[in-house]
């Protein structure tokens, strides 16, 4: 690998992004996906709807990046188009959903590194903190309205989710 | 030039639906914010995606600059469009975009404090010669009222500082209504813009309302679309706007749009804006009013008698292009009159009637237009202005637009609701409309009690 960078002359074409969101999309495990070569990035965060949503990272605010203008029309699928993402999740039977009391970015966890506030299988009490939304950079602890087990989170982390969206099915006791 | 592939539109109603098609017709996705109220609406389903904002109080949804910002950012758009209303010209909103890296499609945060706080509006328009309205500094208590009061002469006009849409107007006949007009003027004020301050102005009695367009681009282009005659309100409203005006004389006519751009060019004005002036028609004079540094309601007559589309101008200028005219390209071809149909009984003292729309049958001729997000089945929600369509009509000469307006008027059926549709037919089929003589004060002190004893007249 040369590791010369101005020889590098990269170049991200539509065809390429894509191909990108085709292979994200395909995998079984893939998430969340960054690619920086130069000044450009390209930033990809998965959807519940199993969609790939190109997103900025809210996380760094400081520099827009250039890949939402190479991304595809933020909304795919004809069938979800004009209908909230809330509205659309499936909750598994027996469950009850801890939904998002604002439009933000929801985070699993306290800080990028520290494990997650739950995982499916825990127990949560009532007012328990199950995750975070940041809104310019001020974040609104999301609590349990209700005692129970944690069965599916929703939403992954990281992403912007609407104002009544679903994140988090628990099991009530 | 910042390339724009996807904006945000932080709007509702029929304008978010003028949004989108603008963007559309230049190959620009949308995204937009909606209520909990509004996921259904027709710019919902018109836009690429939706998002929910949050619940339907526009206190929690539309009017929440943060989640605007988060979301458009978190849509991957590039570019927000205000709208009218909600959050358009606000300042701060136009700060929280630019910091976030968007481009906001208006004026710039400082053009939009100059000209939208109307006392620094009207102390640059005094800078740059443009004849203003006889008036106070701010007035913070009854004394200082009594005295500016004493010096412009009764009767006089109490306005809000901070406002706009004739909330927190009085009119002072007497010194003797002084007193109770002050109070409740201040607390309108505080409680539709969150500032009390009032300022005090001489009262003209037939006045019409006379407004210019103007939009510039970021390279110093700016070009005037002459003028908007919106002389039928009720309290402060504009009910029914036309292009150009019927009273104005031709030279009066080219000193207020030099005027306006005039005091454009002071606070280098990009995006569109409207110079609104009161013209008094007993002296032949106008003085300036205010600038409105948005889009406004009315833009589709100016569009029909210029054939220049201002939302897709906007989002050009906000791309960084050039105006794609100049001032001489523009000619007034025509004559353009626009109905703001109400979700309102003006049978009944104009009470807003939301509810289930269970027929809509829209008249669709040529010379036409109709801006709206309504249709059969549409629920006209209580949570914001009661507005639901804007029917345009286009003619040669005002005669024409009359008539072919009268005949939309006629066609247009809506059921389920009540709507402002019986006002405008009689009020566009009436002398004193038709003769080009209606004053900023007709509708209310003369057509409206004469139309209420015609009702309880009837059978």
């Amino acid at each position: 690998m040369p590791n010369d960078d101005e020889t590098l002359q990269y170049t991200l074409s539509y065809r390429d992004a894509v191909d990108i969101l085709r292979l994200v999309k395909e995998s079984e495990q893939c998430a969340s996906l960054e690619i920086q070569f130069g000044d450009m990035k390209l930033s990809l965060t998965r959807a519940v709807a199993r969609e790939a949503v190109a997103q900025s990272v809210p996380r760094n605010m400081a520099a827009p990046t250039a890949a939402p203008a190479n991304a595809p029309p933020p909304k795919a699928s004809a069938a979800t188009k004009g209908s909230s993402a809330g509205a659309a999740a499936a909750l598994p039977p027996g469950c009850v959903a801890i939904t998002a009391p604002m439009l933000g970015t929801f985070y699993r966890a306290p800080t990028p590194n520290a494990p997650p506030f739950v995982k499916p299988g825990d127990r949560v009490k009532s007012g328990d903190t199950v995750g975070l939304i940041e809104v310019m950079k001020l974040f609104t602890p999301i609590t349990s309205g209700v005692a129970g087990r944690v069965v599916q989170i929703l939403v992954e982390d990281s992403m912007l989710v609407e104002h009544g969206q679903a994140l988090v099915a628990l099991e009530p006791d | 030039m910042a390339a724009i592939t996807r904006v945000f539109v932080a709007n509702r109603g029929e304008i978010a639906v003028r949004i989108i098609r603008a963007c559309q017709a230049l190959r620009i996705e949308t995204v937009i914010g909606v209520s909990e109220a509004d996921r259904e609406s027709l710019g919902a389903r018109m836009a690429d995606r939706a998002i929910c904002i949050g619940p339907a109080a526009a206190g929690q949804s539309y009017l929440r600059p943060e989640i605007l910002v988060h979301a458009a950012r978190g849509t991957g758009c590039q570019a927000v469009h205000p709208g009218y209303g909600f959050l358009s010209e606000r300042a701060v909103f136009q700060r929280k975009c630019t910091e976030a890296g968007l481009v906001f499609i208006g004026p710039t945060a400082e053009a939009i404090e100059s000209m939208g706080d109307k006392l620094s509006a009207i102390r640059l328009a005094r800078e740059a010669g443009v004849p203003v309205v006889p008036g106070s500094a701010e007035l913070n208590s009854e004394a200082e009222v009594r005295s500016a009061a004493a010096k412009i002469g009764y009767p006089c006009l109490l306005k809000a500082s901070a406002g706009g849409g004739g909330r927190g107007m009085r009119i002072v006949r007497s010194e003797g209504e002084l007193a109770a007009a002050f109070s409740s003027a201040r607390a309108e004020a505080g409680a539709a813009f969150g500032d009390p301050t009032v300022y005090l102005e001489k009262f003209i009695e037939n006045a019409r309302h006379i407004e210019i367009q103007v939009i510039g681009d970021l390279h110093g282009n700016i070009c005037h679309l002459f003028e908007r005659d919106c002389s039928v309100q009720r309290r402060h409203q504009k009910l029914i706007e036309e292009a150009p005006s019927p009273g104005l004389p031709p030279a009066r006519r080219a000193e207020m749009a030099e005027a306006a751009l005039a005091l454009a060019r002071n606070v280098r004005y990009s995006g569109a804006g409207t110079v609104e002036f009161v013209y008094d028609s007993d002296q032949d004079r106008f003085y300036f009013l205010e600038m409105n540094t948005r889009i406004q309601v009315e833009h589709p007559v100016t569009e029909m008698i210029t054939g220049v589309d201002l939302v897709q101008e906007q989002l050009r200028v906000a791309m960084g292009e050039p105006l794609s005219f100049r001032q001489p390209d523009l000619r007034i071809r025509g004559h353009a009159i626009e109905c703001r149909i109400n979700a309102e009984n003006p049978r009944s003292g104009f009470a807003p009637s939301p509810g289930r729309v269970s027929q809509w049958s829209a008249p669709d001729h040529p010379g036409l237009r109709l801006d709206t997000h309504c249709h059969e089945g549409y629920f006209v929600p209580p949570y914001y202005d009661s507005m639901i369509a804007k029917l345009i009509a286009w003619g040669e000469d005002r005669g024409e637009a009359v008539a072919r307006m009268l005949g939309a008027l006629a066609e247009f059926r809506i059921t389920g609701i009540h709507t402002t549709i019986p006002l405008h037919s009689e009020v566009i089929a009436h002398p004193a409309f038709r003769e080009g003589r209606v004053t900023t004060r007709w509708l209310e002190n003369e057509f409206l009690p004469a139309w209420g004893e015609g009702a309880k007249l009837a059978p």
